[in-house]
């Protein structure tokens, strides 16, 4: 029999001597220190310290979304969220949830195009809990056939509620449809309803063995951490956790195929008003263009002020609702609008209020009033992301998995800063154009 | 033997995590670290020659500062006739001073980079304002331009009048808003707090005079305190804040001190209509100390205890154990002359009248049985726990001490919280319980009528009310 005394003196050595190793670099920058490792294993460190306040949020974020999904097996990277709530090898059914309440904590999951993302927020003494907690799941997830019927049965009474919640499903899945054209990119999130009933047991192993591994995760811990501790627990936690086989590609056109200008109807005869959709695509997320693209968003579209808010909704009023700008999935990125009215006059009005803005965009100068009050608006959307330790988290793993380096993000806000009135002409001649994607929704 | 057949079985239990060793640590959870010590930040404060009070937090964590104006007077002072002119009046504050109209105050506003809100409460009123730092003067004038020019331009007045009215309109078949304006309408019958809750009718009744006469009444230096946080000193603070706001005028302000309601003398069930409501909502009420008291604590513990998150008995009782509820929980809200303490459920149309008398008998038991050491225990390491994680952003920051000026309430709500949440033990808690909880409740029933109807014939008598609170009939077991 091993002597458990020596065993625990040699996992002692070697988690110390390991943590020594691996600790890291830092970069002090302006705003806060970001601390980046890799584990043997794969897994991706980031750590941030802040000792305002007693409170640690803890992120573990795997690089898998609707976009690793295939056609007829949509539908995974969500059941998979909810499977990872329903028990491992020492933590029961939903104790995951219990734990951190108990301890006065947050906590949820989210799954969109390209990552699942499990998050806490908790007292900074109970961080060993959530790391026991997290690498639990990741390392011996329970998937049983009763506990992945379960879940399927509950995402189906999801997709019911949520027909009958958003009635403007179908035509934002068009509109999508038409814009990505990719159907790794437009399909729900949620999964289509036949395909998840047709999941198996065995799909859910594969995606999960697939995906669900260290050198597919990233863990970010923010807050009041001893940065050495913080690394000594999780090395004790993760690094066992083997990894698994490198991770496939995504199975995307290397190029998106051309856009064409299309308009489109879609009826619904719930709906008590009609309204559209607007897009277009835009240069990839974080290339030069875009930053131009993001302040043009708030021009438009962000603050009491802006220019689409104060004619449509304020002086003209032929807008129940306005919304839309930027969404980024992967390297690919669009500018839509959503807009609801009253009546059909009012929405057609509406729509050519916002061609001649854009119009507006491509041929005036913006005043350098106009263009501080936009990106004014901007930097405090920007610093208010990393305002809180789960804020902060997000922001840092944001910035990871868009392959941005996480010591030097600060570079990012100046760039958005930088944008130049006759940039904002160039942008908007070359992405708003008669390439366009337009979805009528009609009430009967 | 065949090896065959049993490969599948060979796969599974080779993959099993279960059957594989794994390290000792991974098969319990870690032991807590003790709390570690809460050090918040010092709030400096000052007053100035007008009797405005001055209160700042500095934190350099980001370039941003929250501002908030508390005027000491919420909707518990709009006039008898007039419910709901604080609210108004407060609405109308951005909507056009003498040399700027409401869209160049959004302009403003969008150029310091800034977000503006006001929330009226029972007792005092507040305005937020977030923004970047470099426009601390911005900000200040635009402040003091809202507070001594303001205009309240008729065709504005207009404009929140119809705002306020869709907004309460779209409200009116919400089963939760119908039945806690319901409640709050018959525990403060004769209590200046059912103001706190108006109708869309009395709109049309706020005019130019009344908003000025309320406004030139309470809108004064010495009835108001700003609270900032953000990278700056108290001397700073003031030296700028007094040059903008220094000609705001102080005046004598008459003050005002509420007697808390009268507790029911017997349980009364009411019940509103909402044709198409699948499931009913269920609220049961009475009146509390207010949060000045020093049970407050004992209080927040023993809510805890009963229904403030689902690990507590409530949720455990009617949604888990019974099957009852789709939730259960218990609120307690605290103003300056008393407080409300509720339960709120959303349960079967089929197991109404049980679900009452499940929740009753629940406040009976923390009434009358002392709660385990264990149950208390994690309640306050609940309450502890939270606690840093809701002062998190400056704006959640400035809240928390604008509520603190706001009430009065002493350095045991800030910097000595934990101290006297860990002071609470069970027989604290008992006596609390015993002493607020046990008062006959006012127990509101949000249903569709026809689905429910065999339900509400189980209580004696039912008072049945309109959406919009209005008394229809009683409803009896012999009808």
């Amino acid at each position: 029999m091993i002597n458990k005394k020596y065993l625990v003196i040699v996992t002692f050595l070697h988690l110390a001597l390991s943590g020594f190793l691996f600790a890291g670099q830092e970069i002090k920058n302006s705003s806060f220190p970001v601390t980046y490792f890799q584990l043997e294993n794969g897994l991706n460190v980031i750590l941030s310290e802040d000792h305002s306040l007693p409170v640690i949020s803890v992120m573990v974020a795997y690089k898998v979304g609707s976009i690793n999904e295939q056609p007829s097996k949509t539908g995974l990277s969500y059941l998979l969220e909810n499977l990872m709530f329903q028990g491992s090898r020492n933590v029961g059914r939903m104790q995951h949830i219990s734990f951190i309440q108990r301890i006065g904590g947050t906590l949820s999951a989210r799954t969109d195009r390209e990552k699942t993302i499990f998050f806490q927020t908790v007292s900074s003494n109970q961080m060993a809990t959530v790391l026991w907690l997290e690498a639990d799941r990741m390392k011996s997830l329970s998937i049983s056939y009763t506990k992945v019927e379960q879940v399927k049965k509950a995402i189906l009474e999801e997709i019911k509620q949520k027909k009958s919640r958003n009635l403007f499903q179908n035509s934002s899945l068009l509109f999508d449809k038409l814009l990505f054209s990719d159907y790794i990119y437009y399909h729900p999130i949620i999964g289509e309803e036949s395909d998840i009933r047709n999941i198996t047991l065995k799909d859910v192993f594969n995606f999960h063995s697939t995906y669900y591994c260290p050198n597919n995760a990233v863990i970010c811990i923010t807050g009041n951490i001893d940065k050495q501790k913080t690394i000594y627990l999780i090395r004790k936690y993760f690094q066992s956790i083997p990894a698994g086989k490198p991770v496939p590609a995504i199975n995307q056109s290397s190029q998106m195929i051309d856009l064409t200008s299309k308009t489109e109807s879609i009826t619904n005869p719930l709906l008590s008003t009609p309204g559209f959709f607007l897009g277009y695509r835009i240069s990839p997320p974080y290339s030069k263009d875009y930053y131009t693209m993001s302040v043009i968003e708030y021009l438009l579209l962000k603050g009491e002020s802006s220019r689409l808010y104060q004619r449509l909704a304020k002086k003209e009023r032929t807008v129940q609702k306005i919304e839309g700008g930027i969404r980024k999935i992967k390297n690919r990125a669009i500018f839509s609008f959503f807009v609801t009215s009253t009546n059909n006059y009012t929405r057609n009005r509406s729509k050519k209020a916002i061609l001649s803005e854009l119009n507006k965009l491509k041929s005036n100068v913006v005043s350098e009033n106009e263009l501080t009050k936009a990106k004014n608006l901007l930097k405090t959307a920007y610093i208010k992301r990393y305002s809180t330790s789960l804020g902060k988290a997000f922001f840092l793993i944001e910035t990871f998995l868009h392959n941005k380096n996480v010591q030097t993000f600060q570079d990012e806000l100046n760039k958005y800063l930088e944008v130049t009135p006759t940039s904002i002409i160039g942008i908007a001649n070359r992405y708003f154009n008669e390439k366009s994607i337009l979805v009528n929704i009609e009430t009967k | 033997m065949k090896i065959r057949p049993f490969i599948p079985l060979l796969i599974m239990l080779f993959f099993n995590p279960f059957l594989h060793s794994q390290e000792r640590f991974r098969k319990y959870p870690p032991n807590p670290e003790p709390f570690p010590s809460l050090k918040l930040p010092e709030i400096e404060s000052q007053t100035l020659s007008n009797g405005l009070k001055i209160s700042v937090i500095r934190l350099t964590k980001i370039p941003v500062i929250s501002l908030q104006l508390i005027i000491f007077s919420g909707e518990s002072i709009s006039p008898d006739s007039l419910p709901g002119l604080a609210t108004f009046t407060s609405k109308m504050l951005n909507r056009g001073s003498l040399n700027l109209s409401f869209s160049e105050i959004e302009k403003t506003i969008d150029l310091i980079g800034g977000e503006y809100s006001v929330k009226t409460f029972p007792d005092y009123t507040v305005f937020s304002l977030f923004f970047l730092e470099e426009y601390f003067d911005s900000a200040l004038e635009l402040l003091s331009q809202m507070l001594l020019q303001p205009t309240f331009p008729r065709q504005e007045i207009e404009n929140v009048k119809r705002n306020m009215f869709y907004d309460l309109v779209s409200k009116r078949n919400n089963p939760e808003f119908a039945g806690k304006k319901l409640l709050y309408q018959i525990l403060f019958k004769d209590h200046t707090y059912r103001k706190i809750f108006f109708n869309d009718d009395i709109i049309k009744k706020y005019s130019l005079k009344n908003i000025q006469m309320f406004f030139n009444k309470f809108y004064c230096p010495n009835n108001a305190h700003l609270v900032l946080v953000g990278n700056l000193s108290l001397s700073t603070a003031s030296r700028k804040i007094s040059s903008y706001l220094n000609t705001w005028k102080k005046q004598n302000i008459e003050t005002y001190h509420f007697l808390p309601p009268k507790p029911l003398e017997k349980t009364k069930i009411c019940f509103i209509n909402i044709p198409g409501l699948k499931d009913a909502l269920i609220f049961s009420g009475s009146s509390l100390l207010p949060k000045t008291d020093p049970e407050y604590f004992s209080l927040i513990v023993l809510n805890q205890v009963l229904g403030g998150t689902p690990m507590s008995r409530l949720f455990m009782n009617l949604r888990e154990s019974k099957g009852f509820a789709y939730w259960a929980f218990s609120e307690m809200e605290f103003y300056k002359s008393c407080g409300i303490f509720y339960i709120r459920a959303r349960v079967r149309p089929d197991v109404i009248h049980s679900s009452v008398l499940e929740s009753l008998d629940e406040i009976r038991r923390i009434s009358a049985q002392r709660i385990p050491v264990q149950e208390i225990e994690q309640a306050k390491s609940y309450l502890i726990g939270h606690f840093p994680l809701a002062i998190q952003r400056y704006d959640e920051l400035a809240s928390r001490i604008s509520e603190i000026k706001a009430l009065n309430l002493n350095e045991g709500h800030w910097n000595k919280y934990y101290e006297n949440i860990m002071y609470i033990d069970s027989q604290i808690v008992f006596k609390s319980a015993y002493n607020n909880l046990l008062y006959p409740p006012i127990i509101v029933i949000v249903g569709d009528q026809d689905n429910i109807i065999d339900e509400l014939l189980k209580f004696k008598t039912v008072e049945v009310y309109d959406n919009s609170g209005k008394y229809l009939y009683r409803l009896t077991k012999e009808q």
